[in-house]
């Protein structure tokens, strides 16, 4: 077995410690809602009825959070990027990639439903989506994009009591 | 305790009547097509009937509906095995373990499991509601908050066994859950959290939330997967391996019992009901298990706890309707509402005056509860379909679903944008291995633990001691602290033997 041992530019001295930048982010996202959740409940009034629950249990979120923390960082076990790591961290990108495309695709879905309609919305999402998600036979794609369309529409508007905003159906 | 001439009388008009047996198989069929369907919950599929039921007579529009009601009990398990999203609020710890087992290619076996414990959950709660209708509606009238806040404190005891392998990490998912579940107009009148934003006033709608959470972030990482079993072997349906699940559940007498008798009490209280009733039993189902570490990665008697309970607190929350008059949930109030239409006032009086009504409505929901059993096979046949279909055509019909769904509880674009952003915190929490459903534990429960300690607390005036003038929550607690005590020291005591075999060995 050939295996190339090689050091990129990017990669970190072993030993190093290294922050979980995902985790982190999610972490100070997570945090920064309760304690602006706090401050808001606390501008709101400092009232027992309104801060019963909310008070406590945000302190003990953040506290939470600062436990929380440490595992944002670790130190970097000590070991060489071989050809074949190489080509896990660049499937492992290109999945995240898929993935931020399909969640900016469903974004746009949600956000314009209203303006687009539920029809052409949900035609235009699901062949894109599908497309995402690797189906490159465009007759599978348009005919199931289609028929699931349909179905859809006509399906929940027979069982919702809501009109649904449409364009052509 | 039986009324033995309205029994007989009950089975006259049943034997006697087609028309009250022709509605049971069409109302399963509908009860598990919308129970099934992500966002339509069962009071919808009971609105959308109740104007059909004017043109029948009292009996037959009753079993109608209650024949909807006991097909959707269990049409929620269905997508909450096969895609993660329970169709109902009272699925979602039907998710935990019920989704594991499909992932595995244990799809036949956990749907088997989740209907047998539906159907006996069900037998269960009627055949108690039979005999002790009128004592148990008089103990739930002696629920007050402090109780429903014991209840609701006992449901937080969840979010101990859902943490995963950083306790902290999952105690944060249920807290934030929880403060998640408090934002909006509180029962006080203060508004905390909206940002303005008028729909969140009554705050973050919990079932496209739910979604979002569950099941979405799932789907974003199954983008890259080829199916949902990788495993193509382990994608076939079969009605053998069905029934070898419904073989499994029946393994766990205990564990279906005790998720009946919580169903039944939880479902019986008033505003509480299946939601709450899932969640506790699974939780005590994995406390007082010998092999916990294994729930939440396939364990049937996960799907076994929280099927029997949503079940079986269809008869609870019967209970306190046809005792009280009083809906014990949405569901139940569409019921009231189909006895207004026929100018039946339920409780006391329709109980004593009659008795051969109700006991005859009992006899049919036994009828039913056996006819889900067969129904729900072949329902759970045909959906069982959905593993065989590519990941790279069901992640977007499921995404469509969810939000069509999701647009179908307010009518407003706010479910969809509700679904969006909690499937993008799910997926980001299930990432970095953050518990989901310990987040959606703390959303479901977070308004129901603050608008009763604000109850308790204007009863109370703030004072402690109330709570020795409440008998029923004081046993409640002493309860839960002996069984949590109990259980700490059997572990402890398990640890201890553990450790001396290892130093021996």
């Amino acid at each position: 077995m050939t295996e190339r041992h090689a050091r990129t530019p990017a990669q970190p001295l072993a030993g190093a410690v290294e922050i979980d930048w995902g985790q982190l982010l999610l972490l100070a996202f997570i945090g920064g809602w309760i304690l602006v959740f706090l401050l808001d409940a606390r501008s709101t009034s400092l009232s027992v009825h309104n801060l019963l629950l909310v008070e406590p249990a945000a302190i003990i979120g953040l506290l939470l959070c600062v436990a929380v923390l440490p595992q944002c960082f670790r130190r970097r076990a000590v070991s060489v990027a071989t050809e074949e790591a190489l080509a896990k961290r660049r499937r492992e990108r290109a999945e995240l990639a898929n993935i931020a495309l399909l969640a900016a695709a469903f974004g746009a879905f949600v956000s314009t439903l209203e303006t687009v309609g539920f029809d052409v919305g949900c035609w235009l999402f699901t062949a894109v989506a599908i497309y995402i998600c690797g189906e490159r036979r465009w007759w599978v794609n348009l005919s199931f994009t289609t028929v699931l369309t349909l179905v859809l529409i006509y399906g929940y508007r027979a069982m919702i009591p809501f009109p649904f905003p449409l364009t052509v159906l | 305790m039986l009324d033995v001439p309205a029994l007989v009388s009950a089975l006259e008009i049943l034997s006697s009547s087609w028309s009250a047996w022709v509605w049971v198989i069409p109302g399963l069929l509908i009860g598990l097509f919308f129970g099934a369907m992500p966002g339509i919950s069962i009071t919808m599929a009971m609105a959308i009937c109740l104007p059909m039921t004017l043109y029948m007579e009292f009996l037959p529009a009753i079993i109608f509906l209650t024949s909807i009601y006991t097909g959707a009990g269990f049409g929620g398990a269905v997508p909450a095995v096969l895609i993660n999203i329970p169709g109902t609020t009272a699925a979602v710890a039907t998710t935990f373990d019920g989704y594991p087992m499909a992932r595995k290619g244990m799809h036949n076996e956990a749907l088997g499991a989740g209907l047998s414990a539906s159907v006996i959950g069900v037998l269960l709660s009627y055949i108690l509601l039979f005999l002790t209708i009128v004592p148990m509606a008089e103990i739930v009238l002696k629920m007050g908050p402090l109780e429903m806040l014991v209840v609701a404190i006992w449901g937080m005891m969840l979010l101990g066994s859902l943490t995963g392998d950083s306790m902290a990490r999952g105690l944060l998912a249920g807290t934030f859950g929880v403060l998640l579940g408090t934002i909006g107009m509180n029962t006080a009148g203060f508004i905390r959290g909206t940002m303005g934003i008028p729909w969140l006033l009554d705050g973050i709608s919990v079932v496209p939330a739910m979604m979002g959470l569950l099941a979405a972030s799932q789907l974003f990482m199954l983008v890259n997967t080829p199916y949902l079993i990788e495993n193509e072997a382990a994608r076939q349906i079969s009605l053998l391996r069905i029934m070898s699940g419904v073989r499994m559940s029946l393994r766990y007498p205990v564990v279906m019992l005790r998720g009946s008798v919580i169903g039944i009490v939880i479902g019986a209280v008033p505003g509480v009901g299946a939601s709450i009733a899932n969640l506790l039993a699974y939780a005590e189902a994995k406390r007082t298990s010998p092999d916990p570490e294994t729930f939440g990665k396939g364990n049937v008697k996960g799907v076994v706890a929280s099927e029997s309970a949503n079940s079986s607190a269809e008869g609870g929350s019967m209970a306190t309707l046809f005792a009280l008059g009083i809906p014990g949930g949405s569901a139940t109030a569409i019921m009231l509402a189909a006895f207004a239409m026929h100018n039946v006032v339920g409780g006391p009086q329709f109980i004593s005056d009659q008795r051969h009504v109700v006991y005859a409505i009992l006899f049919s929901e036994l009828a039913q509860s056996i006819l889900l059993f067969p129904v729900g096979i072949a329902f759970c046949m045909a959906a069982a379909y959905i593993v065989r279909v590519p990941m790279r055509l069901l992640v977007p019909a499921v995404l469509v679903v969810a939000t069509f769904g999701s647009y179908a509880v307010d009518g407003n674009v706010s479910g969809p944008i509700t679904l969006f952003v909690f499937s993008i915190i799910g997926w980001a929490m299930v990432r970095y291995e953050y518990p989901v459903a310990a987040t959606v534990v703390g959303l479901l429960l977070g308004r129901l633990l603050e608008n009763n300690a604000i109850n308790t607390y204007q009863i109370s005036g703030g004072d402690p001691a109330y709570i020795l003038e409440r008998p029923a929550a004081v046993a409640v607690l002493v309860l839960m602290a002996l069984s949590f005590g109990a259980t700490a020291w059997a572990q402890h005591k398990g640890r201890t033997r553990q450790r001396a075999g290892q130093v021996q060995g």
